[in-house]
């Protein structure tokens, strides 16, 4: 009989010291799924620069959809002053990698302006993230657009801990605004630089500069551009410059030039482009070497 | 005796009758050498599997890859024993069977089963690997299927086993005779009377290995599991094809065709589009796929294993008056906590058991049953998240649903079914007290 009890007894503790861990495990691994998981939905934000309208990348999409051979959809918020946001366009059902541009009305250039944007974009933001329950995406910005973006994952991306940036690709995007100075900050670069340990860790930043000549596009110093280095260098996972040069490298036109596109398609939307146009994009950034293109710093 | 036992009684002298088979007994016999060698095998794969490996269910919930030294170690001694013994357990069984039969027919028991044995290995040799040179890098193909000569070769080995017992004695014999006949020819060896014969075999069974290589890869054995794989593994949304598969799967069991279906289903594509929706909601409500053969039978059906054996042990515990059952029992208690019940198959033995085929095969039915209807009428969510193989039958569905106590109640609800399905055919089995079973 005293056998018997102390087998209950020993049966009971066993039982007890296999159910709690594992369901200690059990919420440990559960909380892993959620922060690990996906979502099928990825889609593009692109937030064009000052004095564009959520029309800017249109001509961009066009040939993005041409040569991917997939309708990628679109979706375009505008954010009024207020914050009021109007939708047009729409994400097709089942399109999992959807560009969505998000415009101001208020598309003014200058330091006040563009931090207000960023907070606009926060506004449109969440509310995509409510309405389609994406949890990661990826992010373009054009000119002034990039420093919306980057102002705006320092900022007010926490605010939104469930969801991930995967990639951020800014087009001729001045840190440094006009000033061409290489020891000078202006206040957004110095804003951006006091406020860069709130960058995602895991992100991965691509800054691609365009020249007409050697020091700038026509509108954008190529030392502005370089200045993001001290923004996401050694903060971000990985930061990568990019120079292209020859045709279309006006600042406005660089959205639309074909060896951006090609980088588009590469880095942010992470195709595996056919061996030809890949050894398009190589040849032609080896015959910049050959012709003494200073590469940057 | 009451007249409610009638069918059982028939049942059981059925059963009487089947035992007397000499097949029948040259298999049970043939289960219970190797039994011992499964046993040891197994309790080191507890170890090995729900303990050092990274999916195992103890190293998970314990943490041991954080405070064990020389986990690296462990894990490779544990493995070397496994595979040794694991790896050629059907090569014993095909020994054993042929041995048993031989002796039935008094013959030459020692040579027959060697003689099967090797029988059994041609069938398995790798075509493929003959056809390479050598190269000694060791990365060369294996000469041996190694996966058939493990436990899924069972069926195989004891199939081979009683051809070539029964074809092997036969054959010695007639050679003798037919030497004492013709005199002439001198007298007859016991060299020569068992290679003979060991020729014969062996030119037969590397034909047919031969042929089938021509057919597929995985050899004779690979053959039969690849039908029937295609047959069961994508039973779809439908309960009454998930039921029939579970069935069926589980009496392939019964044969010794071990594993078709296994517990896999947590990386099958709907497992997954489970996962995602539960981690987007919080929890498995209204999953995608609320019927699966993974939400039914591997959260419900599958305790201890294939057929509920976890079910069978506490029936035994229960009911049994057998020291043989209950000795069994006792000694695979542990791997079938964490759903390794090969032992448990070969010790008692339950493969051609035609006693205990019935609740192997409704026991799991009903468990199904039941957990379709309360999936159906959302009484518990459906497993969502992936749990490890080797975890103890009644936690799957409570870890799997996220911790649903509704899930742990309705795990119990099927074990308890499950033993008051057993427990007749468990006491009807303590008749054979004074047979060859008794302590």
């Amino acid at each position: 009989m005293r056998r018997n009890w102390w087998r209950w007894v020993v049966g009971v503790l066993v039982v007890l010291a296999i159910f709690f861990p594992s369901t200690a495990w059990m919420h440990q691994r559960i909380t892993q799924y959620k922060s690990n998981y996906k979502t099928p939905l990825n889609p593009t934000i692109m937030v064009p620069g000052s004095s564009a309208s959520q029309n800017r990348f249109d001509s961009l999409i066009t040939q993005l959809r041409q040569e991917t051979k997939v309708a990628h959809s679109v979706l375009k918020v505008k954010v009024a002053e207020n914050g009021q946001l109007s939708y047009t366009g729409s994400i097709r059902r089942g399109d999992n990698q959807p560009f969505i541009v998000i415009a101001f009305e208020n598309n003014r250039d200058g330091y006040e302006n563009i931090n207000k944007q960023a907070r606009w974009l926060n506004v449109a933001f969440k509310d995509l993230v409510k309405t389609y329950h994406f949890n990661h995406f990826s992010a373009l910005g054009h000119s002034n657009g990039g420093l919306i973006l980057s102002l705006f994952l320092e900022k007010y991306f926490a605010q939104t801990p469930r969801v991930d940036i995967d990639r951020l690709m800014t087009i001729a995007t001045p840190y440094n605004m006009e000033s061409n100075s290489t020891t000078e900050q202006t206040a957004i670069l110095k804003e951006l630089i006091a406020g860069r340990r709130q960058l995602p860790k895991k992100l991965t930043v691509y800054s691609v500069a365009g020249t007409e000549n050697y020091s700038s596009d026509g509108t954008v110093p190529a030392n502005s551009v370089n200045q993001g280095k001290y923004v996401f260098q050694n903060q971000v996972a990985h930061y990568t410059q990019i120079t292209v040069t020859g045709d279309n490298t006006t600042h406005s036109d660089l959205p639309q030039n074909r060896q951006i596109v090609l980088l588009i398609r590469q880095y942010l939307l992470q195709e595996n482009l056919p061996a030809k146009e890949r050894a398009q994009n190589q040849a032609d950034t080896k015959r910049r070497s050959i012709t003494g293109e200073t590469g940057l710093p | 005796m009451t007249g409610k036992r009638v069918p059982l009684r028939g049942l059981w002298r059925l059963n009487q009758r089947i035992e007397q088979w000499r097949a029948i007994r040259a298999i049970k016999e043939a289960l219970r050498v190797a039994y011992p060698f499964i046993l040891v095998m197994t309790l080191i794969d507890v170890v090995g599997q729900g303990v050092l490996t990274k999916s195992g269910f103890f190293f998970q919930i314990y943490h041991v890859g954080s405070w064990l030294p020389g986990l690296e170690i462990w894990r490779q001694l544990f493995q070397v024993i496994s595979l040794v013994i694991n790896g050629i357990v059907a090569v014993m069984v095909a020994f054993t069977t042929g041995h048993y039969l031989a002796r039935t027919y008094r013959g030459d028991a020692l040579a027959v089963g060697v003689m099967s044995a090797l029988a059994f290995l041609t069938l398995n040799v790798n075509y493929d690997a003959l056809n390479v040179p050598m190269r000694g890098n060791g990365e060369d193909i294996p000469q041996f299927m190694e996966n058939n000569l493990g436990p899924q070769g069972i069926f195989l080995a004891i199939v081979v086993g009683l051809l070539v017992g029964w074809f092997g004695c036969h054959l010695m014999n007639w050679l003798g005779k037919w030497a004492l006949k013709h005199p002439h020819w001198g007298q007859l060896s016991w060299t020569s009377r068992v290679a003979w014969p060991l020729v014969v075999i062996l030119t037969i069974t590397v034909g047919i290995g031969y042929g089938l290589s021509w057919l597929n890869d995985g050899g004779l054995n690979g053959l039969v599991y690849q039908g029937l794989s295609a047959m069961v593994t994508n039973p779809g949304h439908r309960g009454l094809m998930i039921l029939a598969v579970t069935a069926i799967n589980n009496g392939l069991w019964w044969l010794g065709l071990i594993g078709p279906v296994s517990l896999a289903g947590n990386s099958s594509v709907t497992s997954l589009q489970n996962l995602a929706y539960a981690v987007q909601h919080g929890s498995g409500w209204n999953a995608p796929n609320p019927i699966t053969l993974h939400t039914l039978g591997d959260a419900y059906a599958n305790f201890g294993g294939a057929g509920m054996t976890l079910a069978l042990l506490l029936a035994i515990w229960i009911g049994s008056k057998q020291a043989s059952y209950r000795r069994v029992a006792n000694q695979t208690f542990l791997p079938n906590l964490v759903n390794l019940n090969e032992p448990t198959l070969l010790g008692l033995p339950l493969l051609y058991n035609p006693l205990l085929l019935i609740p192997f095969i409704v026991a799991p039915a009903v468990n199904i049953v039941v957990a379709w209807c309360a999936i159906t009428w959302k009484l518990v969510p459906p497993i969502v998240y992936p749990v490890p193989r080797t975890t103890p039958g009644p936690l799957i569905a409570y870890l799997g649903t996220g911790g649903d106590w509704r899930a742990l109640l309705l795990s119990l609800v099927c074990l308890a079914l499950s033993v008051a399905i057993y427990l007749p055919f468990v006491r009807l089995a303590n008749l054979a007290g004074g047979d060859e079973h008794a302590a």
